[in-house]
């Protein structure tokens, strides 16, 4: 490094050089002209005397190579040393290659996911745009920052502050393209999409303005690379080919960038669509046209010009936003509010952030679980690094006497603290190459556990230059971390003393051992603790359930929709498909529901109650439709009133009254203490709906979005003619897999151009959606368990290391009369003491990060004190172990062998 | 003796450099006749490992260097005296003194 820096100044370097020597030159020549010689005679005899060529070369050496040679030195000195000892360096480069690897491991998740800025044109100026007063009108919450059309309409005429917008929408679509139907994922987006993202082509065009100009204007798709590449095996004359979305035939006209893989980490769309083309996308509800109206559907990504902050561009859009909300107002089918709500609409703003990794759910659900993993493998790599520098520390005891005679030979304690640093360097280098090795692998491991079809695309194993850097880094903090407090050792004890003392007693060190072991305790334990939780969390959401029995129960999906059934013959399908499931003989029972459970979606909304007064539920409740024999199918129990019959289903318009049925968590926060059945509902809070569904029965709760999710839900009765899709619940006689084929044949039979969605077994289904937990508490525990191992063996190390410096001392007790017992006390007391100061010292970090954890456990808090009390006496019980091994030795030592040691 | 002038011995080039510029700052060349002064032309400095001594002895932060007019008239590398390198010279000084002191203390054993 200092060379480097050196070759910068080289130049004005040498020019001194140069200066210096001629002037010598110049004086030597006049001085010896002056003194009778002639000048010819003269400078030949000045230059033989200099060697000016062999100087400059000896200066340079000087400042050039110096450091860099001694350094070189240093590590070779090191690599001999460490080939005399493979214990001891097996040993190191072990612990700081775990650390290393692990660290490089989340790290690249870490920086995948969340760290990594999008493939396009300056993506520091995106910027994200969130908009949250629709919420004020139509009481619809948890929109992943959905936006209206006109809005990016709206704001593309802003352009003295934004230099382009773009919106988009993440959609699925049924393309086909010669053979059978695909379920893919798309991106429909604005004409502006790939123009203000600066991303270009790899064939073709790209979807333009024009594309988008007007509702069908644009038939086109471009295609993803990767897509291109698997699909069509990368056929160079895919331009002008037709496909089919849906049925309706669209052109390709170009194939994205390679390595552009839309603005959202976790989806790869295998194709981009203009908006104008919703209709064909299936996103058409037949009550508004979504390009002209105020249905959200889309995000909103904006590019600030130069110079312009998110904040400046958010408080320069205001006054058009303020008249953009006066507008809305005065539309047809704005509701109509009260003066106050009004007034709070009006005052909304529009909040720009900044965007440079795009727009990502995965992000937002691995936000959480991966810093903390990142700051878990943080910790074990600092555990490692204590180890390595205990281990140092015992290696430096053991070297005492050298270092003692190179002090005296006059070696200067900055050298010899620098050989040390040189030591650890080298080890921490070595382990990070073999971490960084084996990181591609940890990598994909990690990968495994996150939902297939979400990351398997989309996150790499690959090394990269900034994973490599990473790594780098990290071993060079180790190196130091772990080098620096051998290297302070030796500056800080006298010479006199360490050549004095003896061999098998070495230099000091105990202190900074013990402390060392101390740190070591406390961060095994956290580290434990936290495995403890993740794996409590687990097990217990998967004690709990889903509410139903998921053995030998199967389920499967179709969307019709999408491949162009009208919601008539969509529904008509739907119940056509649940009666020929039934009669198969290889279902015991079968059922259908309106959406799927346990995939993280749900439709809800509010509800109002008429009791003997009329309510609107404060919170959001999940809906469901469901058939008759749903929930015997599920094994969800009845616990009042009845399940849906046939007779239940009423189709839109008919006048009378419908049914409902809720569950137990809706009765006890909305009906308690009256008779649920008979009391009439409806979805919807405004003050126009009428309750009309009456409640039939009541059910026990089962997890809709996830295991999690305990949520007051309602049940309505499906085959009401606006089906348009259903998931069909089987539970078959044998084993699930094998009824699989045969179902699908009965699609088959039915459609063979409609694509099955996820056809798997609840069991299956359970597992996917636990991928977060799973992760957290197959990592935290396998950190916890090597947190724990590198803690003992410190333990162990620094134990035997007092014992072998008392070993004397307590021979003397021995002979004069000590117990075993007594010995084994006296030694245990250090190891004690330890323990006991790690525990201190865990126990308040642990209160302080639990508050950061608590959102990701469940059924466990994060100070629960069985968990504190278990961990913490499983941690001291092994360091108890790892001390009683020495401790023991020494006490059955003999007197006479302790005092002949010396 | 047949040789009036042998070598500098190992080591003691730099104590005479650091000796001299604790006068008064020189340049090399004037170092270089400085010793030549004052060593009575009993020791021979080769002229060619000057200039790596002062710019070892600056690197090791003993010396400082300044390029400042020369009584010539023309621009010269100046070197002086640290403080690091006065005490440096201390040192060198004093271990030179138990050197020579205790080699001799051997001669005069021998003679004895």
């Amino acid at each position: 490094m200092i060379r480097l820096f050196n070759w910068f100044r080289r130049r004005s370097l040498e020019r001194g050089i140069d200066r210096e020597l001629q002037y010598h030159f110049d004086r030597r020549v006049a001085d010896l002209s002056a003194s009778g010689i002639p000048e010819a005679e003269a400078r030949r005899r000045v230059a033989v005397e200099l060697g000016l060529a062999r100087v400059r070369e000896e200066i340079r050496d000087v400042w050039l190579t110096r450091w860099f040679r001694d350094f070189l030195y240093d590590l070779r000195f090191s690599a001999r040393s460490f080939l005399r000892s493979p214990g001891f360096t097996a040993a190191t480069l072990l612990s700081l290659a775990l650390g290393i690897g692990a660290t490089t491991a989340i790290y690249s998740l870490v920086d995948q996911v969340i760290l990594h800025a999008l493939p396009v044109r300056d993506p520091e100026r995106l910027v994200l745009v969130d908009w949250n007063g629709d919420d004020l009108i139509t009481y619809a919450t948890g929109s992943i920052n959905l936006m209206p059309y006109p809005l990016c309409r709206g704001l593309q005429q802003q352009t003295q502050l934004l230099d382009g917008v773009l919106c988009r929408a993440e959609i699925e679509v049924n393309l086909t393209a010669g053979g059978d139907p695909r379920h893919v994922a798309a991106e429909i987006v604005s004409g502006s999409y790939f123009s203000v993202l600066g991303v270009g082509t790899a064939l073709g065009r790209v979807i333009e303005p024009e594309d988008d100009a007007a509702p069908a204007a644009g038939p086109v798709v471009v295609l993803s690379y990767d897509f291109w590449q698997a699909q069509f095996g990368g056929a160079a004359d895919i331009v002008g080919r037709k496909v089919l979305i849906g049925n309706h035939p669209m052109t390709v006209v170009g194939v994205a960038a390679a390595g552009f893989r839309g603005v959202d980490v976790g989806a790869v769309p295998a194709l981009w669509m203009p908006t104008s083309m919703y209709a064909d996308a299936n996103l058409d509800t037949g009550d508004e046209d979504l390009l002209t109206g105020h249905t959200r559907w889309l995000q909103i990504l904006a590019r600030l010009r130069p110079g312009v902050s998110a904040a400046q561009a958010q408080a320069g859009l205001q006054p058009w936003f303020k008249a953009w909300l006066e507008d809305s107002t005065r539309r047809a089918g704005f509701p109509r509010i009260s003066a106050d709500h009004r007034r709070e609409y009006l005052a909304t703003t529009l909040e720009l952030t900044l965007a440079p990794q795009g727009h990502s759910p995965l992000r937002r659900s691995l936000f959480q679980p991966l810093w903390l993993l990142f700051a878990a493998t943080g910790v074990l790599l600092g555990l490692a690094c204590l180890n390595v520098a205990g281990l140092f520390l015992a290696r430096g005891s053991a070297r005492g006497r050298e270092i003692g005679t190179r002090l005296a030979l006059g070696a200067s304690r900055g050298r010899i603290g620098r050989q040390l640093l040189a030591d650890s360097l080298l080890l921490a280098l070595a382990g990070g190459v073999l971490g960084a090795a084996v990181a591609p692998l940890a990598i994909r491991g990690l990968i495994a556990f996150l939902p297939q079809d979400l990351a398997a695309n989309a996150l790499s194993g690959a090394l990269s230059f900034r994973l490599l850097t990473f790594a780098f880094f990290a071993s060079l903090a180790a190196g130091l971390l772990s080098g620096l407090a051998p290297a302070l050792r030796t500056g800080g004890d006298s010479l006199v003393r360490s050549t004095r003392e003896r061999a098998g007693t070495g230099f000091g060190g105990v202190r900074l051992r013990k402390c060392i072991v101390t740190l070591q305790v406390a961060f095994a334990l956290i580290l434990l603790i936290g495995a403890v939780l993740f794996l409590r969390t687990l097990t217990s959401l998967l004690a709990k359930g889903p509410g139903f029995d998921t053995s030998g129960l199967l389920f499967f999906a179709i969307a019709p929709l999408e491949n162009g059934y009208s919601n008539v013959d969509a529904s008509r399908l739907v119940r056509r498909l649940d009666e020929q499931v039934r009669a198969l003989p290889l279902a015991s029972s079968s059922a259908a529901a309106r959406f799927a459970f346990l995939t993280g979606g749900a439709w809800s909304n509010k509800v109002t109650m008429q009791t003997d007064h009329r309510t609107v539920s404060d919170g959001i409740i999940n809906f469901n439709a469901v058939s008759p024999g749903f929930f015997s199918t599920l094994g969800v129990r009845v616990l009042a009133g009845r399940d849906f019959d046939q007779s239940d289903s009423h189709p839109p318009g008919e006048i009378g009254p419908r049914s409902a049925i809720v569950n137990q968590a809706f009765v006890k926060r909305y009906l308690a203490g009256r008779d649920p059945l008979g009391v009439l509902i409806a979805r919807g809070g405004s003050s126009d709906v009428k309750p009309n569904c009456r409640i039939v029965g009541v059910v026990s709760d089962m997890s809709y979005r996830g295991l999690r999710d305990n949520s007051e839900q309602v049940f309505f009765p499906l085959f009401e003619h606006d089906d348009t899709g259903a998931t069909f619940y089987i539970r078959v006689r044998g084993a699930p897999e094998q009824a699989i084929p045969s179902i699908r044949r009965l699609v088959r039979q039915d459609d063979p151009r409609l694509p099955i969605l996820w056809f798997r077994t609840l069991d299956d289904q359970v597992n996917r959606s636990l991928y977060t937990e799973r992760m957290l508490a197959a990592l935290s525990g396998s950190f916890g368990a090597l947190a724990l191992l590198l803690s003992l063996i410190g333990l162990y190390g620094v134990m035997s290391f007092v014992v072998t410096r008392r070993t004397r001392e307590i021979g003397i007790r021995l002979a004069l009369g000590a117990t075993r017992v007594s010995a084994l006390r006296l030694v245990l007391r250090d190891a004690v003491t330890m323990i006991a100061a790690g525990v201190a010292l865990a126990l308040p970090c642990i209160a302080a990060l639990g508050k950061l954890i608590q959102s990701q456990l469940f059924g466990v808090t994060a100070t629960d004190p069985a968990t504190l009390a278990g961990a913490a006496v499983v941690l001291a019980a092994g360091a108890l172990a790892a001390a009683f091994i020495p401790a023991w030795r020494v006490s059955n030592v003999s007197p006479t062998d302790a005092l002949r040691l010396e | 003796m047949p040789s009036p002038r042998f070598p500098i011995p190992q080591g003691t080039l730099d104590m005479l450099i650091l000796q001299i510029l604790s006068l008064e700052p020189a340049h090399g060349y004037g170092i270089a006749q400085r010793l030549e002064q004052i060593s009575r032309s009993v020791v021979q400095v080769n002229q060619g490992s000057l200039y790596p001594a002062l710019h070892r002895l600056e690197q090791k932060g003993w010396l400082r260097a300044e390029w400042k007019q020369s009584e010539t008239g023309r621009e010269a590398k100046f070197y002086s005296l640290t403080r690091a390198g006065r005490r440096q010279l201390a040192v060198e000084k004093e271990s030179w003194a138990r050197l020579s002191g205790a080699v001799n203390l051997i001669f005069e054993e021998g003679n004895g």
